[in-house]
């Protein structure tokens, strides 16, 4: 039996990876590979290009395990991210160029920053708790966003709202979330 | 499309945003443009890794799925495979590690693919006829990319440069390989300038989804003795379209 958590042997070897540790590498995919295929299978909706996407996120974990800074996020939400954000790219290359002029062009002062963050489990029940505060609609549109992928088009047609009120609806969404997440 | 008045719900908060940005709700050009704004700026990489980290809790949410096994090689090819490359400028185009790593590295092609097929006009009255398509990417950071087409109606190979620059007294030699086969060269092509390689009976045979087509820089005319000699400069994968 090990005597680390499963985070911290996930930590170490990324760390192994950044030192092009190659047995490391396979052992990560070894414990990783089915979560992150996971990710790249819901997102993508298709199975031939999940598996080409999750040889994709390896290469790149391989490639970028040194961009990994342990204590920031947790081993495998960082390795979710990297699979994440990998099937999103695909997808926004492949949805038409929109013609959004609305988003806001100038970030102003952010405000307060966030708490540090804390533990996992925690985290978990707090962000149950939170969606639960919205309505089921507006959670669901969330956690849509989030696990699937989809875009703001995808969502108005799902909920079959306009597509302006889908912004709203998520914008507004976002902020009582940050307020009830933040309290 | 909308006004600004109808969207204020909001979108002047900049957490909000940063959020959407987590979220990848933004337009293309928006999230790179926020991406960077976040990457420049402590506070909205603060709030980017608040919104990553309480997202993460979510992520039971995907379950797991056992990644078929013999994905693993081609992802260890391809991962290690750049590797061999710029060790030994001189000999990788023999290396077996780096056939290995073509095979593999041509997945890596299937994104450009799906943008190329919405400009590519389709046959649906002849659903039958085999079309292939290859993104031939950038090797060693040559700068070079080609786009190939294969169609076997027509019984070509459509090639055009996507990326880089001519190279004074040298060539470009474009080459299929099937598996273990020694490569056989296309020959020499052009850059900025479509070129249609008519294809022989027996090559059009050879070709398939899977095989993979190469650039080698050659002495001009291309390599004298019908084996490559010059260093990859560009290679991807053929798949159907």
């Amino acid at each position: 039996m090990s005597s680390t958590t499963p985070a911290q042997d996930i930590a170490d070897l990324i760390a192994r990876c950044a030192l092009r540790d190659r047995s490391a590498f396979r052992t990560l995919y070894e414990r990783t590979s089915a979560k992150l295929f996971g990710v790249t299978l819901r997102i993508l909706k298709d199975r031939s290009e999940a598996e080409e996407a999750i040889q994709e996120v390896y290469v790149k974990i391989w490639q970028r395990a040194d961009r990994y800074v342990a204590g920031d996020t947790s081993p495998i939400s960082w390795l979710v991210a990297v699979a994440r954000n990998h099937s999103l790219d695909i997808l926004r290359a492949r949805r038409p160029v929109s013609e959004d002029i609305d988003v806001a062009l100038e970030i102003p002062d952010s405000g307060p920053s966030p708490e540090r963050a804390t533990q996992d489990s925690q985290e978990k029940r707090q962000i149950e708790h939170c969606l639960e505060r919205l309505e089921p609609d507006r959670a669901g549109a969330v956690r849509g966003a989030y696990l699937d992928g989809y875009s703001y088009e995808e969502l108005a047609t799902r909920y079959a709202v306009p597509l302006n009120t889908m912004r709203t609806w998520l914008r507004r969404s976002l902020i009582k979330l940050r307020e009830c997440l933040t309290a | 499309m909308s006004t600004s008045d109808d969207i204020k719900g909001g979108h002047e908060d900049p957490n909000a945003l940063v959020a959407e940005y987590v979220l990848g709700l933004l337009p293309t050009h928006e999230h790179e443009r926020v991406g960077r704004l976040i990457e420049n700026d402590p506070a909205l990489r603060a709030e980017r890794d608040f919104w990553t980290s309480r997202f993460a809790a979510l992520n039971v949410e995907y379950a797991e799925t056992p990644v078929p096994a013999h994905l693993y090689a081609a992802i260890e090819a391809r991962a290690f495979g750049d590797r061999i490359g710029s060790k030994s400028k001189v000999s990788f185009w023999d290396s077996l590690a780096l056939w290995r790593g073509l095979a593999a590295g041509a997945l890596a092609v299937a994104v450009a693919a799906v943008g190329f097929n919405l400009v590519q006009p389709r046959f649906d009255a002849d659903q039958m006829a085999v079309q292939l398509v290859a993104a031939l990417q950038a090797q060693e950071g040559s700068g070079v990319e080609f786009l190939a087409v294969y169609d076997q109606a027509q019984g070509q190979v459509r090639i055009t440069s996507l990326k880089g620059e001519a190279i004074p007294d040298r060539d470009f030699e474009l080459w299929y390989i099937n598996g273990d086969q020694p490569a056989v060269s296309m020959g020499v092509i052009p850059v900025h300038q479509r070129l249609e390689i008519p294809l022989d009976a027996a090559t059009q045979a050879n070709i398939g989804p899977g095989t993979v087509l190469a650039v080698t820089l050659e002495q001009t005319g291309g390599s004298p003795t019908g084996v490559a000699q010059g260093p990859i400069v560009a290679v991807g994968s053929a798949i159907p379209i």
